[in-house]
């Protein structure tokens, strides 16, 4: 799919979510996690990182900026260009802090444009379960009901007896602490 | 976590989101520190003695536009720097239009008075504390957008830092202009964009120090 194409189905769906329509921003999260695991994979290739656990890294700390930058995104500009700008930002920040050079890092502004999705998923290295456990209890448990036992958002909050927005809130409030916590970490050591 | 599990997540706690927020503020914000900055060079300086009668003068607007003219081609740059995947260097050239506008009509006044009045018309008789006020008034809208760049996600820091300090100055020489004895064409080209210039420096070391996401 070229890029232009990818722009068209997605930039309505982007747009939807803006607007709160919660399966129309899933899907936008799905389309342009395979194509941004494509990126950083080959773009990690390039600097002779293989390890496909590492791309996973870089793609869950990308998304997790996606989503909490999304009052940056200007309606009249592609969400793609935005979304690569993003990837790229958290690839360099990783490849710096992993011991690079900035001054050598040979991530092309346009190399996006090339990239081919890339549909299978792999383990994280634990960045983020790691970072999780640093959460205020109550958060972690309304996250695992979630993301682990595929309740809604409703189920959750009726189970840990919250309203559905102060679940929202308190969710949203746990994603910006796992982002601050990401970013703060000092250099990874290296395997 | 794996990834769709992360996915389920973020759309799950999904609400509607104000893409407008951050350049509404980006103005309201440069507006507000305008004059919380003239209300700081009335209360240290004071105003010029002969500010009632000069403020509508040639001099004075000069300083004024030349300040709000640069200030805004910066801003816009800077607001645009905070939002992935634009191109904020693009608009940022005109920076140029003010500043060499400025120079070549120094350029004609120098040219059309008397050799030995150069160094006058040029230093003046407070060019350093120009240079100091300048950046340091700066400073005070600098901290604003400087706290606003965190609240974006710049991916080039340094022209971040670099658009918010030229901004910060040409908001600072709006205010200075109010104080400012000084003027002379050719003063007010030299050491205006020197100052300009410090404060983009600035702006620039400090960005990539002080805004990571």
């Amino acid at each position: 799919m070229s890029i232009d194409e990818l722009e068209t189905q997605l930039r309505p769906a982007f747009l939807a979510g803006l607007g709160g329509d919660a399966a129309a921003y899933r899907l936008f999260l799905e389309t342009i996690s395979l194509r941004l695991r494509g990126y950083l994979r080959s773009q990690l290739a390039r600097v002779g990182r293989h390890e496909a656990s590492e791309a996973e890294d870089v793609l869950q700390e990308t998304l997790l900026a996606l989503h909490l930058s999304r009052h940056t995104y200007e309606p009249a500009s592609p969400v793609t260009a935005w979304a690569h700008a993003i990837a790229r930002y958290k690839l360099i920040d990783h490849l710096r802090r992993s011991g690079r050079h900035a001054a050598n890092l040979p991530i092309d502004e346009e190399a996006y444009q090339l990239a081919a999705p890339d549909t299978v998923a792999s383990d994280a290295r634990l960045d983020l379960s790691r970072a999780m456990q640093a959460l205020p209890e109550r958060t972690r448990t309304l996250i695992d009901r979630v993301k682990v036992q595929g309740c809604t958002i409703a189920e959750a909050a009726g189970a840990a007896g919250m309203t559905e927005t102060a679940a929202k809130v308190a969710i949203h409030r746990g994603l910006h602490a796992l982002a601050r916590i990401l970013t703060k970490r000092g250099p990874r050591a290296e395997p | 976590m794996k990834t769709d599990e992360l996915i389920s997540l973020m759309a799950a706690s999904d609400r509607p989101v104000d893409t407008g927020w951050l350049g509404r503020t980006t103005w309201l914000a440069a507006l507000l520190a305008t004059v919380a900055t003239v209300g700081l060079v009335l209360l240290t300086l004071g105003a010029r003695h002969d500010l009632a009668a000069t403020w509508a003068s040639g001099p004075v607007l000069t300083k004024a536009l030349f300040g709000a003219s640069v200030a805004t081609i910066a801003l816009a740059a800077f607001q645009k720097s905070l939002r992935p995947g634009l191109k904020p260097r693009k608009g940022f050239a005109l920076i140029a239009v003010p500043v060499v506008a400025v120079a070549i009509w120094a350029a004609v006044t120098l040219m059309n008075a008397p050799p030995e009045q150069w160094t006058a018309l040029t230093f003046g008789r407070s060019w350093r504390a120009c240079l100091i006020a300048i950046p340091l008034y700066a400073l005070v809208p600098f901290a604003v957008l400087l706290a606003l760049a965190r609240q974006g996600a710049p991916v080039d820091q340094p022209f971040s830092g670099a658009s918010a300090g030229i901004a910060s100055a040409g908001l600072a020489t709006i205010a200075y202009s109010v104080h400012c004895p000084e003027d002379a064409i050719p003063f007010i080209a030299s050491w205006y964009p020197l100052a300009m210039a410090a404060m983009a420096g600035l702006g620039a070391w400090i960005f990539p120090r002080m805004v990571r996401w």
